[in-house]
């Protein structure tokens, strides 16, 4: 039988506050256990939380980015429940009023995914199990979080992970999150229930918790949709309860009986203000985003006219995005620009979060200077590529590396003679090329990049070669 | 009755507390009178309580919310002062069920 997913996700991303949502703790991750608490953080009685400004401006700007409207007015909660990682016994949370409702992510597709809405709330401390014995961490307790709850939206495995990957990349371009999901700065709770096509009616649901890498969410999704489908198929029903997502078998499993939300009891924390933001400093916060990754890759192909691929490589990461236009307004061309950022400096980063870091030892007006040689071809991609790794390498300028007497470039009356000269030497080249191994013609190009320390232009010099051979 | 017995059965259990059955009779009947009074003064506010809610209670502006500064944490020794600490953690024995 042939079922349609229901799924939302839930995420939970650590903002990048300097200190804890409550009190002055410091969020810097690790450090000796305990070090980074104090009476409120680890619930004392009598402590007082007060909020932290930057966490409310920071779940505003993603409340912006996702489209969603902004309560003017909102209040913590106090959700209970009993674990040693939550102190007091229960976390500060929202419940009735969210910051943010309402908003939606757009896929590649077109489809909007809703976003139901984004709340504030305090991070628990890291329990170890060890021997029989609990030991608790409260470093961790008082981070904040924003979470971020879909609508059920999401009707595959694919669009789960591409809603997950678009938020993480929002989430970074805004600034308010690394969104490291093997660190746990981005978390994903997957609730998932199938149904038949065309079936007004939801499906029991399951939730998958605490899912940390964007293949794991798109592999969860299509496991528990089978287990579900094969226990429907087998005229089964379906629990709903929390389940875990376990990646060596690829296979999900239950973890404890789904709590009803009542259960946590939530009303007003009475030791919080309410609190209210005016619009103007919603409009003051909407005016600090900066140009969403879409957004930049819709103009880089539609008004900048770059292949969509490539677009796609540069305005995934803010810096290189930033990078790149800061060479475009050093009077550099975009596609020489682009290709040198594409195929030059990221061959030097392996990792997206050297990509995602960018820390190039020259500036874009330092780059631009050497696009615009190529622009004006006064020098050849071949000399660009080898001239950028110099710079790249040493943080210095391009005239360190290119005199101007290297600029003359070979005249079109001395590259003929130099490819008269390639082909006269290299006769079994040209018969080669003649009886159709074209790629030996690569022997006369190196003959002539070596007689022009590389200079050469050598789409011009290929050109007349191949005129010469007379397969031109 | 504003509170059943089978309610304070339930919150017992999310508060991991154990009663015995004449304790839990006599909490009903105290819940029961606390509830009863919390709600004798709804009725005497036009609007019930959630209007003091949003009329009454004072709110801050975003503008007088704490500033993101950090301020110094207290020294794990006094942080673990009143609890069995164990390496700078908090240690607790994991029951046996």
């Amino acid at each position: 039988m042939n079922y349609e997913i229901v799924c939302g996700i839930e995420t939970h991303i650590e903002l990048a506050t300097r200190t804890k949502i409550f009190c002055g703790c410091t969020t810097e991750f690790g450090g000796e256990p305990n070090t980074h608490c104090c009476p409120v953080c680890t619930g004392q009685p009598g402590s007082l939380p007060i909020l932290n400004q930057k966490v409310v401006e920071y779940a505003i700007r993603a409340g912006l980015a996702l489209n969603c409207k902004i309560n003017t007015r909102s209040h913590m909660d106090r959700k209970n429940y009993v674990y040693p990682d939550l102190p007091k016994a229960y976390q500060i949370s929202q419940y009735d009023e969210p910051l943010c409702e309402n908003g939606y992510i757009e896929l590649d597709s077109g489809k909007r995914i809703g976003i139901t809405r984004i709340h504030i709330e305090e991070d628990a401390g890291k329990l170890i199990h060890e021997n029989g014995y609990t030991y608790i961490d409260y470093n961790r307790s008082g981070v904040p979080l924003i979470e971020i709850v879909s609508e059920p939206d999401i009707s595959s495995a694919e669009e789960a992970r591409e809603y997950a990957e678009k938020l993480q990349l929002i989430m970074r371009y805004i600034g308010i999150s690394d969104c490291k999901m093997q660190e746990g700065s981005m978390r994903c709770d997957v609730n998932l229930s199938l149904r038949k096509p065309g079936d007004p009616n939801f499906g029991v649901r399951t939730e998958i918790k605490n899912i940390n890498s964007l293949s794991f969410i798109q592999k969860a999704v299509m496991a528990e949709a089978e287990r579900q489908a094969d226990i429907l198929d087998a005229g089964g029903t379906i629990v709903q309860q929390t389940m875990r997502y376990d990646e060596a078998t690829n296979s999900v499993a239950p973890m404890r009986d789904k709590e009803n939300s009542d259960d946590y009891r939530y009303f007003p924390d009475p030791d919080i203000l309410r609190f209210c933001i005016d619009e103007d400093k919603i409009e003051e916060i909407r005016a600090s985003l900066p140009e969403l990754p879409f957004d930049k890759l819709r103009r880089y192909v539609n008004d900048l006219g770059l292949p969509e691929a490539t677009a796609r490589q540069i305005s995934r990461y803010r810096k290189v995005a930033e990078f790149f236009e800061g060479t475009l307004a050093g009077g550099a061309s975009v596609k020489n620009a682009a290709n040198l950022i594409v195929g030059t400096i990221f061959s030097h980063m392996n990792t997206e979060e050297e990509k995602e870091l960018f820390a190039v030892r020259i500036s874009a007006d330092q780059f631009a200077e050497l696009v615009r040689l190529l622009d004006e071809k006064k020098i050849n991609y071949g000399v660009a590529q080898g001239t950028l790794q110099k710079m790249l390498e040493s943080g210095k300028s391009v005239d360190e590396f290119i005199k101007p007497e290297d600029l003359a470039g070979i005249s079109d009356e001395e590259l003929e003679s130099l490819c008269r000269e390639a082909f006269d030497a290299n006769p079994k080249a040209v018969a080669d090329v003649r009886n159709g191994k074209d790629k030996a013609i690569n022997v006369m190009f190196g003959f002539i990049m070596k007689k022009t320390g590389g200079k050469a232009d050598i789409r011009k010099a290929e050109a007349l070669l191949r005129k010469m051979i007379g397969h031109d | 009755m504003a509170i059943s017995k089978t309610e304070i059965e339930k919150l017992a259990k999310l508060a991991r507390l154990s009663f015995s059955d004449e304790e839990l009779e006599r909490f009903t009947a105290e819940f029961d009178e606390i509830i009863a009074f919390a709600d004798t003064i709804n009725q005497s506010i036009e609007g019930g309580t959630d209007q003091i809610r949003s009329v009454g209670a004072r709110m801050v502006s975003f503008d007088d919310l704490r500033p993101d500064e950090v301020m110094p944490s207290l020294p794990s020794e006094k942080i673990l002062s009143n609890v069995e600490g164990y390496n700078g953690f908090f240690s607790l024995e994991r029951s046996k069920k």
